[in-house]
């Protein structure tokens, strides 16, 4: 089931109606039940994943709150992280393995019959187990008290708004709203259904509208020209950033409206204006938990390597997080190049925050805009090799966007139309939470009648240009 | 070592590491309060207060320093271990 589904509107408003029947004190319960409901009608055998992690996380964590011997604490933690990732990894790498073990076999001419063996990933899988594998370290380190209740730390695992593509939360955050729920609060019930119906228009009228455009252009990259490449290359990011954005928001808006309060995951991320205030922008659930889970260790490991130490660990929390996207050579690729531009970053932040201060540059309209521009082709540029099949692919699209020239392939003329009025919206209401947070106010005007005429401005426009086949979300594969 | 020498030490760490003269350190003191606070300057100091305080810091220890009163506390902690 997923939120885009008919099934999602149904199961949603009944869930909704159920938990705020059911009394407080077992609200948390209505919750775990539609969780494990929710998850059981995408797949129901991978549950049982879902339910071992769980367990697994719940026993390792109590036993590491139960002994005050530092070095058994340390060898819990790690046995469980390693026990809740193997799963993982091999619904991830095993099928990549083994076939990259069949091509090596066939080059020096050694035919076995080993299978060329396809696993379906079991949805949501890193989302939960990154989340799994945080309430562990945290309390090995004492962030948090591991919970008594399995039930709590199975709603924490499972919650149906999270489970499939997060945002990654944490258990400190969670555990408390579970083990406390509160009393039906009107004005988040409210709060929840706006950001929903935002997330929906994200989603259905700019991500899926966007989507026919360039799964037309990238399809057939042969058969298109440098123009319409470089078009179709500057809107895939809009693309991306409207399908996850608009699921995150989704994601949290649900989350709100049953009362529960869930970390930001995007923050218009394409007025940053460098590529480190970028990834503070650009799922942030994900780079907040790689900065403490890996990033922190790697550099305090590295720490006698001081600048260097810093890039050595820069380098591997992006390689390893190209790897999450999957076992090809582009998404490693393109995680060694955040890694890099994130090295020169750091490396040159010093001198550059001098500069700017002296020329007081970061209050001048036109460098704020150059950073804005400059952080857009780079992070365009590396998604390139993102959206590609292949890294020959990415290196065919580069070499066509220069070499080539032509007209500009329409397509069907209203889908860049309504793509146009989409983004446009999108990046209008994003401009103005950004630079004039509060002259410019439709969605949170004082007036009604402004409100009501904003919100009902964006249904007309997800019943009139949203586009309801347009498949799933894209970071599902992930 | 008491309070007051380790925060005067503290403090050579924090100017030389922020190339600022100025800076007066508080308890309530953190990342978002000092410009160029970042990943990379944040391991400089662990690396200077490391150096100069002839302790070793664990990773347990880091997760701990939310503030400058934190970093205060366990670099004295440290001294009543040893």
């Amino acid at each position: 089931m997923i939120f885009t589904s008919f099934n999602f509107l149904l199961f949603f408003p009944a869930t909704v109606i159920i938990y705020y029947l059911t009394p407080v004190k077992f609200r948390w319960l209505t919750l775990l039940f539609a969780s494990y409901f929710f998850y059981i009608c995408t797949k129901p055998v991978f549950a049982l994943l879902l339910a071992g992690v769980t367990l697994s996380t719940y026993i390792f964590t109590r036993l590491i709150d139960s002994t005050s011997i530092e070095r058994r604490k340390k060898l819990l933690m790690q046995i469980n992280v390693c026990l809740i990732l193997f799963p993982l990894f091999f619904f991830k790498y095993f099928s990549g393995i083994n076939y990259a073990i069949l091509v090596f076999l066939e080059s020096i001419h050694v035919r076995l019959d080993l299978p060329d063996i396809k696993l379906i990933l079991p949805i949501g899988i890193s989302f939960y187990t990154f989340m799994a594998i945080g309430y562990t370290v945290d309390v090995y380190n004492e962030k948090i008290r591991s919970e008594k209740n399995l039930g709590m730390v199975a709603l924490f695992i499972s919650f149906f708004p999270l489970v499939l593509s997060g945002p990654i939360e944490r258990a400190k955050n969670m555990l408390p709203q579970f083990n406390a729920i509160k009393p039906a609060n009107y004005e988040m019930i409210v709060q929840g259904l706006k950001l929903m119906l935002w997330g929906y228009f994200m989603k259905l009228v700019v991500a899926d509208r966007l989507g026919i455009y360039i799964d037309a252009v990238y399809g057939h990259v042969s058969q298109h020209n440098g123009t319409s490449l470089l078009f179709a290359s500057i809107l895939y990011p809009f693309q991306e950033y409207a399908d996850f954005g608009g699921y995150s928001i989704i994601a949290i808006g649900t989350a709100n409206v049953l009362g529960i309060n869930v970390i930001q995951n995007f923050k218009r991320p394409f007025f940053a204006t460098s590529m480190s205030e970028f990834w503070r922008r650009w799922h942030i659930s994900l780079i907040s938990w790689l900065t403490d889970y890996v990033f922190t260790p790697l550099s305090f490991t590295f720490r006698k390597y001081k600048t260097w130490g810093i890039v050595i660990a820069l380098m591997i929390t992006f390689f390893l997080s190209g790897l999450w996207h999957g076992p090809a050579l582009t998404f490693i690729v393109w995680g060694l190049i955040q890694g890099i531009l994130l090295s020169i970053e750091a490396l040159t932040n010093r001198k550059r925050a001098g500069f700017e201060k002296k020329h007081n540059l970061n209050r001048k309209g036109w460098y704020i805009f150059a950073g804005i521009c400059v952080t857009f082709i780079l992070f365009s540029a590396s998604e390139v090799i993102d959206r590609a099949t292949s890294i020959n692919e990415a290196y065919h699209v580069f070499h066509r966007i220069i070499a080539t020239r032509g007209t500009l392939f329409i397509g069907t003329p209203s889908t860049l139309i309504f793509s146009g009025i989409g983004l446009t919206m999108l990046l209008l209401k994003d401009f103005f939470d950004e630079f004039l947070p509060s002259r410019m106010l439709l969605f949170g005007s004082k007036h009604k009648f402004v409100r009501i005429m904003a919100y009902s401005s964006i249904i007309i426009l997800i019943l009139l240009i949203g586009v309801f086949d347009g498949g799933q979300f894209i970071y599902f594969q992930f | 070592m008491d309070r007051t020498a380790v925060i005067n030490k503290l403090t050579g760490i924090f100017r030389k590491v922020f190339e600022d003269n100025s800076l007066v350190l508080t308890d309530e003191m953190t990342a978002n309060d000092v410009e160029q606070w970042v990943s990379l300057t944040h391991m400089l100091l662990i690396t200077e207060i490391e150096t100069d305080f002839a302790i070793t810091l664990k990773l347990k220890d880091l997760n701990k320093m939310h503030t400058v009163g934190d970093m205060i506390n366990i670099i004295l902690s440290k001294f009543e271990t040893q």
